[in-house]
């Protein structure tokens, strides 16, 4: 489900494709695609098919969704403003299958060398249970494996560039710091990440020691379930049942009480 | 003797009457639009200031056309300030102070345990957000007694409600529908929707009771909008 391959380098073919999730009902033809920028120091333009999709994109920064047609897409970063005619791109990816109803997100960062790459992830907003929030942690920081930590302790072990942990925890504010594998020397962080009921979130930790190392936050959308019902009472006191309430049954019997107490008078009355 | 056949017609007038005025001031099983149509009216016009936290992926342009996109900040964001929650809500002749709640292990909307109290669902909006703003709460106990939701099977279609929040801030609801529906089929999705226009949704039980289970078989669900 969550395969990721990590892209050529500037100047090479790599052929990849976004692994199939189901969709939602209207993007029967199209895929979210979002980009995120996470090499440090570089504003780039980005171009799908040799068109420019946008412009002047800092670090740090990330594109909403962009619903796009399905289909086979070639993608390169350039440093901006540079004529892609004439400049290598700074990373590129050829052949992207982008199929219909992916959600994904494409990343412009360093590989554990330090080298600029880019590198599809597709999110899964599929629905989370009733109380609960989904948060995947992905590592595109030039950085060696780390460990992700929740209020300190490790809740993924192990991350290497460019791999990710999926987790579903219970909804709040939960403070997340990234540690070197196996030690507790703390490369980001720590900082309170929100997450937030039925919510999916996507973490990525970025950067390169050089440029310091950070956290980028996106927001997958919706997951949330509703409760599964609402139990709310255990006396039967409200009960109806179409039989008499008790309280009508005991007006009535005392009518006939009455009624009849009054009947034997009137028959002693008569003798 | 003319005192005993008074008393003789009185008691069987009592005898009569009292389960005769019974049947005819119950309650019908529901009353106004039904549930469904209350909640499904008019769906999703979302106020300025309450878009989604994700905007909805830009309408597919032409094949060879790509898309405009709009870039946003990544840094992780600063904890929105919530909306203050519902403190009160009057309903029925009676007013109750509400807990915010979440879920229990089940998965069920957790409600007080206090019968006197009721939960708002504190994943859904607040009352007056898009979407269903859901309170909740036990018609009955068996330890304490009939509940501030009580009479919540009586309340007609006009009635208002009245929810007041931690800011003291009052907000009116007109009820519009109440109906009795089955647990096992309740439209959880549409009772606690996130989009489509506010409304105020209350729950308690109602209904048959099985007392071997020690529960009802139905929700009596009521559903209000801004007055």
């Amino acid at each position: 489900m969550r395969a990721t391959r990590s892209l050529a380098l500037a100047g090479t073919a790599g052929a990849l494709a976004l692994v199939f999730v189901p969709g939602t009902a209207n993007a029967a033809d199209t895929a979210s695609v979002s980009v995120l920028h996470g090499v440090p120091g570089v504003t780039v333009d980005v171009y799908a098919n040799g068109e420019e999709l946008l412009s002047d994109f800092k670090p740090g920064t990330l594109t909403d969704p962009v619903s796009l047609p399905a289909g086979s897409y070639d993608l390169a970063i350039y440093p901006a403003g540079s004529d892609p005619k004439s400049t290598q791109p700074a990373a590129k990816a050829d052949d992207v299958q982008v199929p219909a109803g992916a959600n994904a997100t494409v990343v412009a960062h360093l590989n554990e060398g330090g080298t600029p790459v880019l590198t599809p992830f597709v999110n899964d907003t599929s629905p989370v249970p009733a109380g609960q929030a989904r948060v995947t942690v992905r590592h595109v920081a030039a950085a060696p494996a780390v460990d992700v930590r929740a209020g300190g302790q490790v809740v993924a072990p192990g991350l290497t560039n460019p791999k990710e942990a999926t987790l579903t925890v219970p909804a709040g504010t939960v403070s997340a710091d990234v540690v070197l594998a196996g030690t507790s020397t703390v490369a980001i962080g720590p900082a309170d990440l929100t997450l937030a009921e039925g919510t999916s979130t996507a973490v990525y930790a970025w950067g390169s020691q050089q440029a310091g190392y950070q956290l980028a936050v996106q927001q997958l959308g919706d997951a949330h379930s509703s409760p599964s019902g609402v139990n709310a009472g255990s006396a039967g006191l409200a009960a109806e049942d179409g039989g008499l309430p008790v309280g009508v049954l005991a007006v009535s019997a005392a009518g006939i009480a009455g009624a009849t107490l009054a009947g034997r008078r009137l028959v002693s009355a008569r003798r | 003797m003319r005192r005993a056949v008074i008393g003789l017609a009185a008691g069987l007038a009592v005898a009569a009457g009292a389960p005769a005025a019974w049947a005819v001031t119950r309650p019908e099983p529901a009353a106004g639009v039904p549930v469904a149509a209350a909640l499904a009216a008019a769906p999703g016009t979302t106020p300025a200031g309450t878009a989604p936290a994700t905007a909805p992926p830009a309408p597919p342009q032409a094949a060879d056309a790509l898309p405009p996109v709009t870039v946003r900040d990544a840094a992780p964001p600063r904890v929105a300030a919530a909306p203050p929650a519902p403190q009160l809500v009057a309903v029925g002749g009676a007013t109750a102070p509400v807990d915010p709640v979440g879920v229990t292990r089940a998965g069920l909307m957790e409600l007080p345990g206090d019968v006197d109290r009721v939960g708002w669902y504190r994943y859904g909006p607040v009352p007056g957000r898009p979407g269903s703003a859901v309170i909740a709460g036990h018609v009955d106990d068996v330890r304490q007694g009939l509940g501030a939701l009580g009479r919540l099977r009586t309340v007609e279609p006009g009635d208002p409600v009245e929810v007041t929040d931690a800011a003291g801030t009052v907000t009116r609801w007109t009820v519009v529908s109440r109906e009795l529906l089955d647990k096992q089929a309740l439209p959880v999705d549409a009772l606690f929707a996130r989009t489509g226009d506010p409304r105020l949704v209350l729950v308690t039980c109602g209904g048959p009771f099985d007392a071997d289970r020690g529960s009802y078989r139905d929700n009596v669900v009521v559903v209000a909008v801004p007055a």
